[in-house]
């Protein structure tokens, strides 16, 4: 096993996420604004604000964090944290797309929750790569929403209010995780290259 | 006056909620479906610790704040709002009705839900494409039912046996439109209407009754040419062939050519066309360039007595006839090596332009020789061009 060829197919794979992450930011953008429309105003209003809810589609960690804190993450917890933000959040849009009644946007939705998967796969793979193991994963599967799949059999949920609020804050999330994994995946690259440095040193 | 027992069962009911599930606030009704035109009186309920009297709270509908003249203080825990002649929603997800405090901050919502039930659907028209499928299309009755959100399901069954069955393949670009794609029957007549339902009610439209053999359609005929004949200034020659999807059906099709100067807009349409896959144009103005588009009609296709609908009209293609003064040949193989080259260099990079251009998609060949084509105009008729699209 050669350690350089290892640490190139990392570096590639982890640039790879990278730019997928920027990628899937782009998109969200554009579906952002055509969802906050169809919720009407207040919440396509610049600068509206609604209080942050205590459902349980929001049980996961905010991005953001204290920056000493975010600068010292180990590798494996830092791509621990991702993975288990990202299966919460795509289980969160699946449900978003199913209460959508606009047909056009719950396409958009769904095509946009595809790929948020790759993004967790990618992740997933990665964590396998660099020797660490899943166990966020396996969890994430029993967590709420354990119905997954397009469940069209199942009637959409009455649009009401609160769930106005709770989409608009799970895109609100969705924004700030992705920001902050290019910033993730752009550390974790520096540190590898680092860490391949202290040990071509001893070669 | 509402009356007092169920004015104390409702006071019961908002404070075990505020209560137990651990409310801050809540609105009432919550999300409810109204007909347009008609009045709500809604209230906000705030929970007594939060030490707010309902006399500073505020209303906001859609993001717009209503005025204090509709509010009434019931007690010092409940301001309500009374909302008259309601207009349609703004959004199918619900108007949002928003109780706030004195700072503007959100207490509690409700999503209301405003329209009409739907009136019986119309314009039902169907078509199948080369018998391969049966597509429909309809409009809504009535104003007022897109507002909330209405649902249209397209049901058919074969006329004189059959169960009712419904139609699965609703198209996502076009609003009020389905395709049947499976277990299609010719021969023998279908029943299709379009039932419309909404939370505030439900209309089914007419019956139509057809047989798929007389409502089909095609695509454009392939392969359409204009090419000069010999010298005559006067006269081109369209050749096309029958589309291919039903080549091998179409003994009676009937086509339909039509043609235009560039600059002008006015169509002439030869109509007796026939079967034939060719045609002569005359009567043309000399050194001109002309637009040819072809239709196709599955006449009879299978044995069905009456026309079909015609097809889309062809890409156009241009030609231009001759100018006694100019015997140039605008055959590109005899002008010589430098353009064959510079056809083959373009051709690739067209070709390297699909791929990667994506904006750029529309440029092709046929755009370019339509360009040559152009440009074999004199230089008199060549400037009189407007927009050249």
């Amino acid at each position: 096993m050669d350690p350089s060829h290892n640490l190139a197919s990392e570096r590639s794979s982890i640039e790879s996420t990278y730019e997928l992450t920027k990628y899937l930011e782009y998109q969200l953008k554009e579906i952002k604004d055509v969802y906050l429309t169809y919720l009407g105003p207040p919440f396509n209003e610049k600068d509206f604000s609604p209080p942050r809810p205590n459902s349980t589609a929001l049980t996961l960690p905010s991005a953001a964090t204290r920056l000493e804190l975010w600068h010292g993450l180990e590798n494996q917890a830092r791509l621990a944290q991702n993975q288990r933000a990202y299966s919460i959040l795509l289980a969160a849009v699946r449900e978003l797309a199913r209460s959508t009644l606009c047909p056009s946007l719950k396409t958009s939705l769904l095509h946009f929750c595809t790929g948020l998967d790759g993004l967790l796969g990618s992740i997933s793979a990665l964590m396998n790569s660099l020797g660490y193991s899943s166990p966020a994963q396996a969890a994430a599967g029993e967590l709420q929403f354990p119905q997954r799949g397009t469940g069209s059999n199942r009637p959409a949920p009455l649009m009401s209010q609160s769930l106005k609020v709770e989409g608009f804050w799970i895109l609100r999330e969705l924004q700030s995780w992705l920001w902050r994994s290019a910033k993730d995946f752009n550390r974790l690259k520096k540190r590898l290259r680092a860490s391949s440095l202290t040990r071509h040193r001893y070669y | 006056v509402p009356q007092s027992s169920g004015l104390c069962g409702l006071y019961l009911l908002i404070r075990s909620l505020l209560e137990t599930a651990g409310y801050v606030a809540i609105v009432y009704p919550q999300d409810p479906v109204l007909r347009m035109g008609s009045n709500l009186t809604a209230s906000c309920w705030v929970h007594p610790e939060l030490g707010v009297h309902a006399n500073s709270l505020f209303w906001t509908l859609n993001g717009h704040q209503l005025p204090s003249s509709l509010y009434r203080v019931l007690s010092p825990t409940n301001l309500s709002v009374t909302l008259a002649g309601l207009n349609a929603s703004r959004q199918t997800s619900g108007d949002n009705l928003v109780c706030h405090n004195h700072k503007g901050h959100i207490l509690a919502g409700s999503c209301l839900y405003v329209g009409m039930p739907p009136e019986k659907p119309v314009n039902l028209t169907c078509w199948s494409r080369n018998t391969k499928d049966l597509t429909c299309s309809w409009a809504p009755g009535g104003k007022g039912e897109t507002n909330i959100s209405t649902l249209y399901k397209l049901k058919y069954k074969l006329r004189w046996y059959g169960t009712e069955k419904e139609c699965e393949d609703y198209s996502h670009t076009q609003p009020y439109s389905c395709s049947i794609t499976q277990d299609l029957h010719l021969f023998t007549p279908y029943e299709i209407w379009v039932e419309a339902s909404n939370r505030l009610g439900r209309a089914t439209s007419d019956v139509i009754i057809l047989d798929i053999l007389d409502v089909v359609t095609t695509d454009p005929p392939s392969g359409v040419t204009v090419s000069r004949l010999g010298q005559l200034e006067d006269q081109l020659s369209v050749r096309w062939e029958a589309p291919p999807a039903l080549k091998d059906f179409l003994f009676k099709a009937k086509y339909q050519i039509r043609y235009r100067l560039e600059e002008s807009q006015d169509w002439k349409v030869m109509n007796d066309v026939g079967n034939q896959t060719s045609c002569r144009l005359a009567g043309l103005r000399p050194g001109t360039v002309y637009f040819v588009q072809v239709r196709c009609n599955p006449v009879g296709i299978y044995g069905s007595r009456k026309a079909g609908i015609w097809s889309e009209w062809s890409h156009p293609t241009a030609a231009s006839t001759p100018h006694s003064e100019r015997l140039m040949s605008c055959d590109s193989k005899s002008s010589g090596d430098s353009n064959s080259t510079l056809r083959r260099e373009l051709k690739q990079f067209l070709g390297w332009v699909k791929k990667h251009a994506y904006g750029c998609s529309s440029m092709s060949m046929k755009l370019y020789d339509q360009w040559r084509v152009d440009m074999q105009k004199s230089p008199k008729t060549r400037n009189q061009v407007g927009k050249h699209r």
